[in-house]
């Protein structure tokens, strides 16, 4: 059974369909709902998607590289869902997390070293802020019993006014007050084609994937957060404490979050800052949960789902430009909000069973009414 | 004022008549066979067996729970059948849960509002409430309606969930086991309360399985043994004796039921090799062990015991007793509120599960699902839960050493003939009794000084439990000490070189199987010393 190997721990849903070939059914689904919507709107969905496609993948010159460096960040805003989620709890902190990793990647211009040190001691910098930040939910759910769906959402909230502060008046660059100062050239990511957004901060997500992967699946640390996370009470009996495995995930996908905001400062030309506002960073942290969702949160299958929805951001912004009435890039986030939609599917079917026994059983309540059986 | 029904029904003598009456699961197991049984009003009916004796079953049937495989359920207005506890409810007939169905954040008031409600009416709160205070009134049974009723105390919620039932009018009232909740004083206003019912008229059913209750209050016994009836006498014309008898069984011309299980001629068998491995060192140690309950503060009362080595120490009686907590406080899954417990003179109190298997326990869990397994982990995954960190599983920088462990699993699935497609299947793949057989050979791999075995054949087929019976006998006579807790009388009765019968928390009498008559053991897990 070495095929399977690949894509161990993703399990089989109620469908009985292959989990990747579920996630593939969910896009294509999206992009019908999608055509459907274009249609009735009066727009021409055929030469949308067309126009999308060939911006996401039409080159290897500019298309392809864009679409990657889009997915960047949300290779690592997913991996912060997928291990809390691992684990046995919803975090959707990772937006706050990567604010505050960002701010604290753009510290390191005050900072002088020289290349490859100025660039590691920020992007240390920005895992550990993203880190610590998660902290504070991990810590208020083991002393206090808050829900991190609630304490994460909160937290998402002061990181971003914290983070709106911090733009305006502390990291602000004196000369122009509407970005922080700029990180300089000795901790910027290498740009690997030339001409395009793609950084060196692909090795990073892909590296840290990576490494997820095999710390979840080939560790007795990674095995204990997964036993957690599927059944605590016999983790408990396994002897594995739950404290540890919450302290342990939560801190994890912090330093996943805290990355995603160093590659979206460090890694993103050309401005290599955080601009007033947060423009490069908003909504990266919500978005890596739907692509968390469609990879079926293994690290290997959100590669694979952050590359598509980085194509459909890259593309997106190619089809609100093409023809003579094209279509506006809010399409693109109508086909997201989709698929998310579709991949939950897998649990209607589950349900549709129930709904008709309870249908027949109404049936059979009023069957008697009529005439007696045997 | 006697309503039609109510003169109809005195009239015809009974209210209710379950007529062959049997329930087979879609697993194949025979709940409850060939039932008779009437019930009158003005008639306190205690129903009496066993765990997995059929008692809840049966009383699922009467209101409308379960439907029936066959037979028939016969008021005088002619058979009756029940879609829904809702519609058994409109008849009369109501149950009192063990466990309690009450919305927690929720007075009085509003749970039993919600149970009157129907969907899309607005809750008729003061109404209810007016309601309620008349039945207090009436019935004595008084109960906070203010409070959300996780606050009550569980005798409270006990008295709401049972006003929640009166306040539909019901004639015949099924209480499971409700007095394992409750304090001896609240026993007593129970008790009282369920007199003044009888002497309205109302038909009673009380399941229990405390002998002294029987006595106290039924006027009818009836007793049930693996899904039969084997036993409907008044009261009056039978002896505690007899009905300890009658539930633990013993030729009661039930022969045929019997066949499958071990059969009592094992019984001797098995003690004499007992008594042929002489007994080793003292292994476990328990002095004074007080541990709480879930609901109960104290579960466990000041227990001590000793187990030693190249025996099996059986602890007997009916679940609920203590035993799940014993074993709980013993595998550092529950804290203890007092004593001690020593494996080989070290203490256990107080570690995680993790440093007590160090010391040599190996633990067979009670409910191989929720404890025992992780269902979507592999064979592999699961052949090392709690050993995921020894050395020959995990090599440096935490790396799981999945090589080896495959191998291990391999081995496993060979020597406990684990039917399984391969160490990589996931667990939820295989049957009942092949999960158990992993469970076990995964704790046996630690090679333990003791093994605390809870419930360890249940809900297995008879090959898969003599499998594991065998093993636990193989691990005594190698020199190791066992702990069996099991609900399976026949099962500790045959295994065990010495046995507890737990009743209440604390044990009833210890002492060699074959020093025990099955009416004496009876009559103490039914909580009478005698």
């Amino acid at each position: 059974m070495r095929e399977g190997r690949l894509l161990r721990g993703v399990h089989r849903t109620h469908t009985g369909v292959h989990p990747a070939l579920e996630s593939v059914l969910a896009a294509i689904l999206g992009l019908l709902v999608g055509a459907v919507i274009m249609l009735l709107w009066g727009y021409d969905p055929w030469q949308a998607y067309w126009a999308l496609l060939k911006g996401a993948f039409g080159g290897f010159g500019y298309e392809i590289p864009t679409s990657v460096a889009r997915g960047v960040p949300l290779i690592l805003t997913a991996l912060t869902f997928s291990i809390c989620l691992r684990a046995g709890m919803f975090n959707i902190g990772a937006e706050g997390q990567m604010y505050v990793g960002a701010a604290a990647a753009v510290t390191v211009a005050y900072l002088r070293l020289p290349y490859p040190w100025h660039l590691l001691v920020g992007v240390l910098l920005a895992a550990a802020a993203g880190a610590i930040w998660s902290l504070g939910p991990a810590l208020l759910k083991l002393t206090r019993g808050v829900s991190e769906v609630i304490s994460t959402i909160m937290f998402n909230w002061i990181s971003r006014f914290l983070v709106f502060y911090l733009v305006a008046y502390v990291l602000v660059d004196p000369r122009q007050a509407q970005r922080t100062v700029r990180i300089p050239f000795s901790a910027r990511f290498p740009i690997l084609v030339p001409g395009t957004d793609l950084s060196a901060a692909v090795y990073m997500a892909l590296g840290f994937a990576l490494l997820v992967y095999f710390l979840l699946w080939h560790t007795a640390v990674g095995y204990e957060v997964r036993a957690a996370g599927l059944n605590p009470t016999a983790a408990r009996y396994g002897g594995i404490s739950i404290r540890r495995t919450v302290l342990l995930s939560f801190a994890l996908g912090g330093v996943a979050a805290g990355l995603a905001g160093a590659a979206t400062t460090m890694g993103l030309p050309p401005t290599y800052a955080i601009i007033s506002g947060l423009p490069d960073l908003m909504n990266l942290g919500f978005d890596g949960m739907a692509v968390a969702m469609v990879g079926r949160n293994h690290p290997i299958g959100i590669l694979f789902a952050a590359l598509f929805f980085g194509g459909l951001n890259a593309g997106g912004r190619v089809m609100q430009f093409y023809g003579e009435n094209p279509v506006p890039l809010e399409m693109v986030r109508v086909v997201m909000g989709t698929i998310v939609l579709a991949m939950a599917i897998p649990e209607l079917v589950r349900i549709f069973p129930a709904l008709v026994r309870a249908g027949r059983a109404l049936v059979r309540r009023a069957g008697p009414a009529q005439g007696e059986e045997a | 004022m006697i309503s039609a029904g109510a003169r109809e029904r005195k009239r015809d003598g009974y209210f209710l008549r379950a007529e062959g009456i049997t329930k087979v699961y879609a697993d194949g197991t025979v709940a409850v066979r060939d039932v008779t049984l009437e019930l009158r009003p003005g008639e306190i009916v205690g129903l009496l067996g066993e765990n997995g004796a059929g008692k809840t079953t049966l009383t699922k049937i009467l209101s409308g729970l379960l439907p029936p495989t066959r037979g028939r359920v016969v008021s005088p207005r002619g058979p009756v059948r029940f879609g829904s506890p809702r519609e058994a409810l409109d008849f009369g007939i109501g149950m009192v849960h063990q466990h309690f169905a009450l919305v927690g954040t929720f007075t009085a008031v509003e749970n039993v509002a919600l149970s009157h409600e129907r969907p899309l009416a607005p809750l008729a709160l003061a109404a209810t409430r007016a309601g309620l205070e008349r039945l207090m009134a009436e019935s004595g049974l008084k109960v906070p309606l203010d409070v959300p009723v996780e606050k009550l105390a569980v005798g409270e919620q006990q008295r709401v969930e049972i006003l929640k039932v009166l306040s539909r009018e019901v004639e015949l009232l099924i209480l499971d086991e409700p007095t394992s909740v409750l304090t001896p004083l609240e026993v007593d206003e129970l008790f009282a309360f369920l007199r003044r019912l009888r002497g309205e008229g109302k038909s009673i059913v009380l399941i229990t399985h405390k002998l002294r209750e029987v006595g106290a209050i039924t006027d009818r016994v009836v007793v049930l043994r693996k899904g039969a009836l084997v036993g409907d006498v008044r009261t009056a014309d039978v002896t505690k004796e007899e009905l300890a008898q009658l539930m633990v069984g013993r030729a009661v011309g039930t022969r045929a039921a019997r066949a499958v299980e071990l059969s009592t001629e094992e019984i001797p068998a098995h003690a004499a090799h007992g008594a042929a491995a002489a007994r080793g060192p003292g292994v476990l140690h328990v002095e004074g062990l007080t541990v709480p309950g879930d609901t109960k503060p104290v579960a466990v009362h000041d227990l001590s015991f000793d187990v030693y080595a190249g025996e099996i120490f059986g602890i007997a009686g009916v679940e609920g007793n203590g035993q799940s907590e014993l074993v709980e406080a013993l595998t550092g899954l529950r804290p203890a509120l007092k004593g001690t417990a020593t494996i080989h003179g070290r203490n256990i109190l107080g570690l995680d599960p993790r440093q007590i298997y160090r010391l040599g326990v190996a633990h067979i869990p009670e409910d191989r699902w929720r404890l025992g397994l992780v269902l979507p982990f592999t064979l592999a995954e699961n052949a090392i839960l709690g050993v995921h960190r020894w050395p020959q599983f995990r090599g440096p920088f935490s790396v799981l050493r999945w090589g080896k462990i495959h191998a291990h699993v391999r081995s496993l699935i060979e020597r406990f003939e684990i039917q399984a497609t391969g160490p990589g299947a996931p667990a939820r793949s295989l049957s009942g009794g092949n999960q158990q057989k992993l469970i076990v050979g995964r704790e046996l791999a630690k090679d333990p000084a003791i093994v605390i075995a809870s419930q360890p054949t249940r809900g297995l087929d008879v090959g898969a439990a003599q499998y594991i019976r065998d093993i636990l006998v193989e691990m005594r006579d190698r020199g190791r000490a066992i702990l069996l807790v099991s609900a399976d009388l026949d099962e500790v009765l045959a295994l065990s070189d010495r046995v507890a019968i737990m009743y209440e928390g604390r044990f009833m009498g210890v002492a060699r199987p074959e020093e025990l008559s099955r009416e004496r053991i009876g009559m103490l897990m039914g909580g009478v010393r005698g």
